[in-house]
């Protein structure tokens, strides 16, 4: 399960982070940690990136990116 | 950077000047507050051998001198970008006196996140607790005496759009420079674990490293080893398997792994969680906000593209509007009146023919280009500032960004193509061009594919971007920041546009006394380059001269057109010429009616009219000119080329300007160039086809 498979509307947990280097670094300097709630907001019209909501405020990011943000699975 | 002033006391002398860093989010209104703070004592120049912005100011409050340095804004103070690389090397080397840190009332948490890592310098801290009336509207109650107490830091709460608490802000600066060192704020812990190894590396470091202790603060200095800071390991001279890193960092690498640096982020997050938790009241039903709504509109899957055109139309119509009385008006001006005062002046003195010619045809033609282009950069860069200071253009680059990147390009490489557009603005008006430029794009988005596919299979730049709230921009900063954007960049244009104008000029007169222009050097490389254009009908280097030159402007391929087909002889017929005074009153009273032209074009833009086909004396020269050696079918194929082929040299600083590196422009060259030509061919291979003109 990552970030990526989420619908609009849909929330989850994240796991494990499995971007590295500069990408990760970034992502968690702007919030995206493990254990944080993530909820997808928004697809482009063209269908990447995606709007989330993070830390209670909006972020967008590449779906390749976003396959790398591994989710608990929903109990 | 320069020699470090480490270590420095902070300044008895009441004369010294104060130098206050200001560090924050990006989205955090920091600009808005430099410019309230500064108001028409902004400075904007680089940063030293990077293109990011670096804006100074002088004040004085209470006879205290205040050197304010803004720093790049960024969320984090990590070695990877260069906005944090920049900003943190000013913090750790130059060592400002204070940090005005300002934070995001709205977005407390991941704003805190940075003002811990600003805490970790050992340097005064004073956050300016920003956008204030938006958090309470929002129902916020943020108890700021809490706050201070949990940070150990003052703390004022500001309106910068407004200008509230400015003068509470400046009085927290020159009020901690009083307390010396006990302005100094507390270090916050992150656990016990963390400062354990903390305390081990500081003093390990004290002991064996004693000659970092002098450049790095001692606590910032341990945390960034324990991070794996790889700039600070290298130039610390430390590996990562050092015995006194082992030592220090060993247990903690056993029970929370190798990833140091994600503990770090997770410990630095958790605390600044908790403070916010801590001082941060939320109501408890959350109203649906503005932005939401706006945004289930302008993110629509089916609206969200139509909205982006339109936004974009809106732009140029309203960038045109706006700046073509003012154009043709410097136009007019410079062709006539001012060429002829050159013209006489240099004639008065004596001066030889070629003289004449070099200044009338080289120098002014080129400012002329310049000069030109002013209204129009300052239009659109007052739009494209609006845009940005609205929210819009995040929401923008969220929209195109998938065509964008399958291009190869960033979802942010639409405003230095906006840009290039401007290029074409002063040549075209008519709309006949539309059509081309439509198909142009269509064509522009499948090449992209291509290329992304075959030439350019690369990483593209990461896209992990804010979508802030939207806002409206304070007309002060909208002011300001159009005027900077517009200054720095015709500044920068500018430069190459007299460049390339003067250089033309001697490639169309050298060798010297050359006769026709054929034989000049210009002439020369047309020839060679023809039979390029062969296929597209107009393989006459009279043609290719002409698009050679055309990377100052647009409209310069007409005025090369028309310099080398109007040969000498034709000189056109005078009358007496008018007086300087004359002049002058001519002048003044064009732009009087410019002005009212430019209200009346906004008034029926906003009154949605059609767009006016309007005959330009310009596309009337170009209609002329073409007639003698073009055919219609190669014409309409010329100008299809023209309108699409590289970016003109605007374009090239644009993208200069956006990305700092020539990189994405000679894309962008390679990749219009082609483009220009694949259509420059289908008009007029299908146009034969289909039997018209040829």
């Amino acid at each position: 399960m990552n970030l990526a498979m989420l619908k609009p509307g849909e929330k989850g947990r994240i796991a494990k982070m499995g971007a590295i280097g500069p990408l990760r670094r970034r992502l968690m300097d702007m919030g995206v940690l493990v254990g944080e709630e993530i909820t997808v907001e928004k697809v482009a019209p063209l269908g990447d990136p995606i709007e989330i909501t993070v830390k209670n405020y909006n972020l967008s990011l590449r779906k390749k990116e976003a396959e790398g943000i591994l989710l608990e699975d929903p109990k | 950077m320069t020699a470090p002033t480490a270590a420095r006391s902070f300044p008895v002398v009441e004369t010294a000047v104060l130098r206050v860093a200001v560090a924050g989010n990006p989205n955090s209104g920091k600009s808005t507050l430099i410019n309230s703070l500064a108001g028409t004592r902004l400075h904007v120049g680089n940063w030293p051998g990077v293109t990011v912005e670096k804006k100074e100011a002088a004040l004085e409050h209470r006879g205290q001198r205040i050197a304010l340095i803004d720093l790049p804004g960024t969320y984090s103070l990590s070695p990877y970008t260069e906005e944090e690389i920049i900003a943190r090397d000013f913090l750790v080397h130059d060592r400002p006196d204070i940090i005005v840190d300002v934070v995001d009332a709205t977005n407390l948490e991941r704003n805190l996140y940075l003002t811990l890592q600003l805490l970790e310098l050992g340097i005064p801290v004073i956050v300016a607790l920003n956008i204030y009336d938006e958090a309470e509207k929002k129902g916020y109650k943020i108890d700021v005496k809490a706050m201070e107490a949990a940070l150990g830091v003052t703390v004022v709460p500001t309106v910068a759009t407004r200008k509230t608490g400015m003068n509470d802000l400046l009085e927290a600066v020159t009020g901690a420079i009083a307390k010396g060192s006990r302005s100094l704020p507390r270090s916050q812990s992150y656990g016990e674990d963390i400062e354990a190894a903390v305390k081990m590396l500081t003093a390990g470091i004290v002991d064996r490293h004693p000659a970092l202790v002098e450049r790095y603060p001692r606590r910032w200095l341990a945390l960034k080893l324990m991070e794996g800071d790889r700039r600070v390991l290298a130039e610390a001279n430390i590996s990562g398997v050092d015995s006194l890193m082992k030592d220090a960092v060993g247990h903690l690498r056993e029970a929370h792994g190798e990833d140091l640096e994600s503990l770090m982020a997770d410990a630095r997050y958790s605390l600044a969680a908790g403070l916010t938790r801590e001082v941060l009241q939320r109501p408890s039903v959350r109203k649906t906000e503005m932005t939401e709504k706006i945004d289930r509109v302008v993110l629509n899957r089916f609206l969200g593209i139509p909205i982006f055109f339109a936004a974009m139309w809106f732009v140029f119509k309203m960038t045109f509007d706006l700046s073509a009385p003012f154009a043709d008006w410097l136009d007019g001006a410079i062709n006539g009146p001012l060429t002829r005062w050159i013209e006489a002046s240099t004639n008065l003195l004596h001066g030889p023919d070629w003289l004449v010619s070099l200044m009338t045809k080289g120098v002014i033609a080129g400012v002329g280009s310049v000069l030109v282009f002013v209204p129009v950069i300052f239009a659109m860069m007052f739009f494209i500032t609006f845009l940005e200071g609205s929210g819009y253009m995040a929401r923008a680059a969220f929209v195109m960004d998938r065509a964008m990147h399958s291009m190869g390009l960033h979802g942010k490489s639409f405003i230095p193509m906006i840009l290039g557009f401007g290029c074409n603005v002063p040549a075209q008006s008519g709309t006949v061009l539309w059509s081309l430029y439509v198909m142009g794009i269509v064509l522009a988005v499948l090449m992209g594919i291509l290329f992304k596919r075959t030439l350019f299979r690369g990483e593209s730049p990461m896209f992990i971007m804010e979508l802030p709230p939207y806002r409206m921009p304070s007309g002060r900063s909208l002011a300001i920041h159009t005027w900077e954007k517009g200054k720095h960049f015709l500044i920068k244009a500018g430069t190459y546009i007299l460049a390339v104008s003067v250089l033309v000029w001697f490639l169309l007169n050298l060798p010297w006394g050359v006769e026709n222009k054929k034989d000049s050097y210009l002439g020369k490389v047309g020839s060679a380059i023809a039979p390029v254009f062969a296929p597209l009908g107009f393989g006459n280097w009279e043609a290719s001269s002409s698009l050679i030159a055309g990377v100052i402007a647009k409209e310069i391929v007409v005025g090369t057109m028309g310099e080398i087909y109007v040969r000498e002889t034709e000189k056109k017929p005078e009358g007496p010429a008018p007086t300087f005074f004359e002049d002058l009153r001519e002048i003044g009273t064009s732009f009087a009616s410019a002005g009212r032209e430019a209200f009346t074009n906004v008034i029926s833009t906003v009154g949605i009219t059609s767009l006016k086909a309007e005959e330009k004396e310009e596309e009337a020269t170009l209609r002329s000119v073409v007639a003698k050696s073009f055919t219609p079918l190669s014409a309409y194929a010329f100008m299809a080329f023209v309108l699409l082929y590289m970016p003109c040299v605007v374009a090239a600083a644009a993208f200069k300007h956006e990305f700092g590196t020539w990189k994405w422009f000679g894309v962008a060259f390679v990749y219009q160039t082609i483009l220009a030509w694949s259509v420059a061919f289908i008009v007029y291979q299908g146009g034969k086809l289909f039997g018209i003109g040829g």
